[in-house]
């Protein structure tokens, strides 16, 4: 089982994550921490979940043109694209870090996200 | 035939969209008229001029496409507006996810669901994957309660019927998880809360009270999040997502009101007053049902009713103008008297009989029964086509016994009766057997079995069939006047319309005065002086040539029947006889006196009617008031009364809001279980709640307790919200104490009109006959029938005074032929039926010497109890001899039939 670390933004993901796991909806080892804002995700943070053991790390923000706080998701995109340099330059895969966006209080976009991330660990 | 060669699909509308049917089609094989007809704005021949197939193939060649719109010109004397209810928009569903997630349906679409002859024969499926779900989550109060879509108000309905499809649905699927999500349960309808309690526990359905603000759908399941009253977030995810959507005005509503030249409330439905309910603005246009406000079946029903008697005090004048008689062809005696020539008639019943019950194989075994000439299946035998052809068919065959292997007699028999009578056959020559409740219901997971007992069935029925004589259906003359026991409201406004109708009334009061519970009322709910509402009434019923008033009087005893009644009504020590033909129960009810709650120990604790009553002497006594604690469902919903009184928890709206008028720095707190403030009084409770008044739920586990303290009272109780019990120094607590039954006991056992468990009358049926009771030429209306608001009671006895006038207008009833029979040479007096008779049927008459008993046909309900119990067999049932039900009890041996 890989450990999956999500990151959403507060205007993705309506459903609990306890209840997604209950009905297997997404994989086991997935974590989620809720932001205020996807805007505020600094590239350590991201770099963080890796040393803390996660296997994959994504985030999940407002579609650009649509963002609650107007540039944060894309914002986020841009760290994203960072980290994954940060990644190659440490000979890891970039594919672990990924941005993502979803519609205003879209859970289905947030679950996706997560399979696909856990099937770049699994690989 | 033209639906099948229809090359032109279109969506079955009737079937919420769920199914597909042909331009022409009728929506459901029991439609009135129960004709085809053609969809104008799909059919090729309409719009292309090309096509005509359906014409080409109809058989009865009823295809005319030269037909033309016509306008019509009737010269009416009263005009009932009843144009129904329209649909919440589409577009409040969307924020539900309505249209864009499959298995996101609205009420109407699973009710279709659910029904055996629906698009899917009654299996509730998922739209997206034609699979069984497992969790179905019921969203309430869509387009209902909501102030964002303009519809303010409650539908009053969708709590019940959400209760009802979720039980049918456990019926059919008993490992279903149903969830509910209500804001407040309002199933404040007679018996409802009943029915609720049932269904959650029998069927273990999850009351949730949360309101869910959107659906989400993930992997597609629909994802759900609620915040219940602890503050705890809850999510989860179900596989269908039904919204019980509420009742809009018509789509059209502004049409009928320029059209009809009526006014419109603010939500579009048609503007009433409390003191007359199916009244428009416009004289001689009534209203009924929904379009008078959201409402459920027995209420419309009433309505109408109510408003039938409306127009008949309109056109009292013109009543038997213009009456058409029908005529029956006289009865073929001499083809009555062969030897039985039995037709037997197996019924489909679309799929509800024959996808159980092998339909042919038992058609073709009855063919194989002594004396069944005929034996054929029809697919639904209860629709005008088939009843025209089984008469039809009758007739050709020179039938003169008639089995109809069916459902149950209790619904269909008058049908078939009916029919035998419209070709000169006795309407006794026709015999049920209930194959399908008795067989493809109850049996539906063993189908052999099932057809197995359809035979048995069918063959008992023709056994007796072979024995059935012809009964004859006698008339007895009507006394045209009414006895209306009760003046209060619903006692004078059924009084008031019968007599306005033009027939006599006695007015029975038991008390001194006219008035009953709305001499106590101040307002009305909408606002109206009550005691002006109340001295209106009392003028005209004082007034009306046709009204005889007795008030101190009581009614002592009751005999007689439908079209002659003698009572003996008891005044001021003298009794006096009345002679009537019909009785209207207006008993009315009485305020609950609680008991706890300190009720009677301090002069602080009071009853919402007596707080009504010291606003109406003045406002002196709020003086130094700051707290008013209001407590509802005091006696109501619980241990001593188990009923909803209905209208507490709009009084008490009413009045929290009246004290914040005259005193608007005053606190008001409102302890609740459900505010059940239905239909436009949702309005009320929203003014409230603006106004300041601060609403809190409690749990019949935890109810407020009222503190009495050496100085004043104070109110401790659980605050749900906040999470921790919660002390109320309080100047005044009201307690809304409901209403409990009046002492219909006595009166009931006079009568022989049943009550229910909380001892309020009975209706004869909750839906069909809801102001009618078991006994025949009574009528029932008001407090008496169980809860209910001015405005309902008002309506209900205008409902009751229609049904009375009915055999009044007649001037004769008739009477059901199955009625018990003495053989006098055989009685031997003893009197046994006379005191089993549940209807005082039978009594004891001097022929001769001895004591005879003797049946009063026009009574007599055709029980049998008296049958059953003499001792000397002296009595039979007609349609029900021994010999015959003997004969069926043989045949129930394969080989009995020959021993019979």
């Amino acid at each position: 089982m890989s450990n999956i670390k999500g990151f959403c933004c507060n205007y993705t993901l309506s459903v609990d994550l306890d209840a997604l796991k209950k009905e297997g909806l997404v994989p086991e080892g997935l974590e989620i921490e809720r932001l205020p804002c996807t805007g505020r995700l600094e590239v350590p943070e991201l770099l963080d979940a890796f040393t803390e053991g996660a296997d994959a790390v994504f985030v999940v923000g407002c579609q650009v043109d649509k963002c609650h706080n107007l540039s944060g998701s894309y914002r986020a995109s841009k760290r994203v694209k960072y980290a994954k340099k940060i990644l190659e330059e440490l000979d890891m895969d970039p594919g672990r870090v990924e941005m993502f966006f979803a519609d205003r209080g879209e859970t289905e976009p947030v679950v996706e996200a997560a399979r696909v991330m856990s099937e770049r660990a699994s690989n | 035939m033209c639906t099948m060669y229809c090359p032109r699909p279109v969506v079955d509308t009737y079937n919420e969209r769920l199914d597909i049917t042909r331009a022409p089609h009728i929506d459901y094989a029991q439609a009135i008229p129960s004709s085809y007809y053609i969809d104008a704005k799909a059919c090729l021949r309409v719009n292309y001029q090309t096509c005509n197939l359906c014409a080409q193939t109809c058989t009865a060649g009823a295809i005319d496409f030269t037909q033309k719109p016509k306008e019509l010109e009737l010269e009416v004397g009263a005009v009932v507006l009843a144009p129904g209810f329209g649909r919440v928009d589409e577009k409040v569903l969307e924020k539900f996810g309505y249209g864009r997630f499959p298995d996101v349906l609205t009420s109407f679409e699973f009710e279709r669901l659910t029904c055996a002859s629906g698009p899917t024969e009654g299996h509730i499926v998922r739209i997206s994957d034609q699979k069984t779900p497992k969790k179905i989550a019921f969203l309430q109060c869509i387009g209902s309660r909501d102030e964002t879509c303009g519809n303010g108000y409650c539908s009053s309905v969708c709590c019940m019927y959400a209760i009802k499809e979720a039980s049918v649905a456990k019926e059919h699927e008993p490992d279903l998880d149903i969830s509910i999500f209500f804001m407040d349960v309002r199933t404040m309808g007679k018996g409802f809360d009943d029915a609720r309690r049932r269904a959650q526990e029998k069927y273990g359905i999850n009351v949730i009270r949360a309101r869910v603000p959107r659906v989400d759908q993930v992997d597609g399941k629909l994802a759900l999040t609620w915040t219940t009253g602890d503050g705890e977030h809850h999510s989860a995810l179900f596989d269908m997502v039904v919204l019980s959507v509420g009742l809009e005005s018509p789509k059209d509503a502004d049409i009928i009101s320029k059209v009809a030249d009526i006014e419109l409330n603010q939500y579009n439905f048609c503007r009433t007053s409390v003191d007359a309910p199916l009244v428009s603005s416009r004289q001689g246009v009534l209203v009924a049902g929904a379009f008078q406000g959201p409402k459920d079946i027995p209420e419309s029903v009433t309505q109408a009713s109510g408003a039938a008697a409306i127009a008949s005090e309109l056109l009292a004048d013109a009543r038997n103008t213009q009456t058409i008689t029908v005529t029956y062809p006289d009865e073929d005696k001499a083809l009555e008297e062969e030897e039985p020539r039995i037709g037997v008639f197996v019924c489909h019943c679309g799929v509800n009989i024959a996808g159980v019950v092998d339909v042919k194989a038992v058609r073709d075994y009855a063919g194989t029964l002594p004396g069944v000439v005929l034996y054929e299946d029809t697919l639904y035998s209860c629709s005008q086509d088939a009843l025209k052809s089984i008469a039809e068919k009758i007739k050709e065959n020179r039938l003169n016994r008639v089995v109809i292997s069916a459902c149950s007699p209790r619904t269909h028999e008058p049908l078939f009766q009916e029919t035998l009578r419209s070709i000169g056959l006795n309407p006794a020559l026709v015999e049920m057997a209930n194959i399908r409740d008795q067989c493809a219901w109850v049996h539906a997971q063993e189908p052999e079995k099932a057809t197995e007992k359809a035979k048995d069935l069918v063959r008992m029925a023709v056994a007796k069939a072979r024995l059935l004589s012809p009964l004859e259906q006698p008339t007895v003359d009507v006394t045209p006047s009414a006895l209306v026991i009760g003046g209060g409201a619903a006692g004078m406004s059924a009084a008031l319309s019968i007599a306005d109708q033009g027939y006599k009334v006695t007015l029975v009061e038991k008390n001194r005065q006219l008035g009953g519970n709305l001499k106590r009322l101040t307002w009305t709910l909408d606002g109206q002086d009550a005691a002006k509402v109340l001295k209106d009434m009392v003028k005209k019923v004082k007034g009306h040539k046709n009204i005889e008033i007795l008030t101190n009087a009581e009614v002592e005893s009751v005999s007689g029947y439908v079209g002659n009644f003698t009572s003996t009504v008891s005044q001021g020590g003298k009794t006096k006889m009345i002679n009537h033909g019909v009785i209207v129960l207006a008993t009315g009810g009485r305020e609950y006196k609680p008991k706890g709650y300190a009720y009677g120990d301090s002069n602080r604790v009071l009853t919402q009617l007596e707080l009504e009553e010291k606003l109406a002497r003045g406002k002196g006594f709020l003086r130094n008031a700051k707290n008013v604690v209001m407590i509802q469902c005091v006696g109501s919903r619980g241990d001593d009364m188990t009923h909803c009184s209905r209208l507490c928890c709009t009084q008490a709206v009413k009045n929290a809001l009246k004290l914040k008028e005259v005193k608007p720095d005053i606190n008001i707190y409102v302890f609740y279980r459900d505010m059940r403030t239905y239909g436009f009084y949702e309005d009320l409770y929203r003014e409230a709640r603006k106004a300041g008044v601060k609403f809190i739920r409690y749990t019949p586990d935890r109810k407020p307790e009222v503190i009495k303290q050496s100085r004043g009272i104070k109110v401790r109780a659980f605050d749900e919200l906040i999470g921790e019990d919660i002390e109320i120094p309080a100047n005044l607590v009201v307690l809304s104490t409901g209403i409990a039954p009046g002492d219909n006991e006595e009166l009931s056992k006079i009568i022989k009109a049943p009550l229910t468990s909380d001892g309020f009358f009975l209706e004869a049926h909750a839906k069909l006959r809801p102001v009618e009771v078991a006994v025949d030429g009574v009528y029932l209306c008001g407090l008496a029938h169980g809860p209910k608001s001015l405005e309902e009671s008002v309506a209900q006895a205008k409902a009751a005074a229609a049904k009375a006038t009915i055999p009044l207008a007649k001037g004769k009833v008739a009477v059901a032929p199955i009625v018990s029979k003495v053989n006098q040479d055989i009685c031997i007096g003893c009197g046994i039926c006379e005191s089993l008779c549940p209807f005082s049927a039978i009594t004891l008459q001097k022929v001769g010497k001895r004591k005879k008993a003797q049946t009063i046909t026009a009574s007599c309900k055709g029980c049998g109890i008296c049958a059953a119990h003499c001792p000397t067999i002296a009595i039979s049932m007609g349609g029900f001899t021994d010999e015959a039900i003997m004969a069926q009890i043989h045949a129930f041996s394969p080989d009995g039939c020959e021993e019979a």
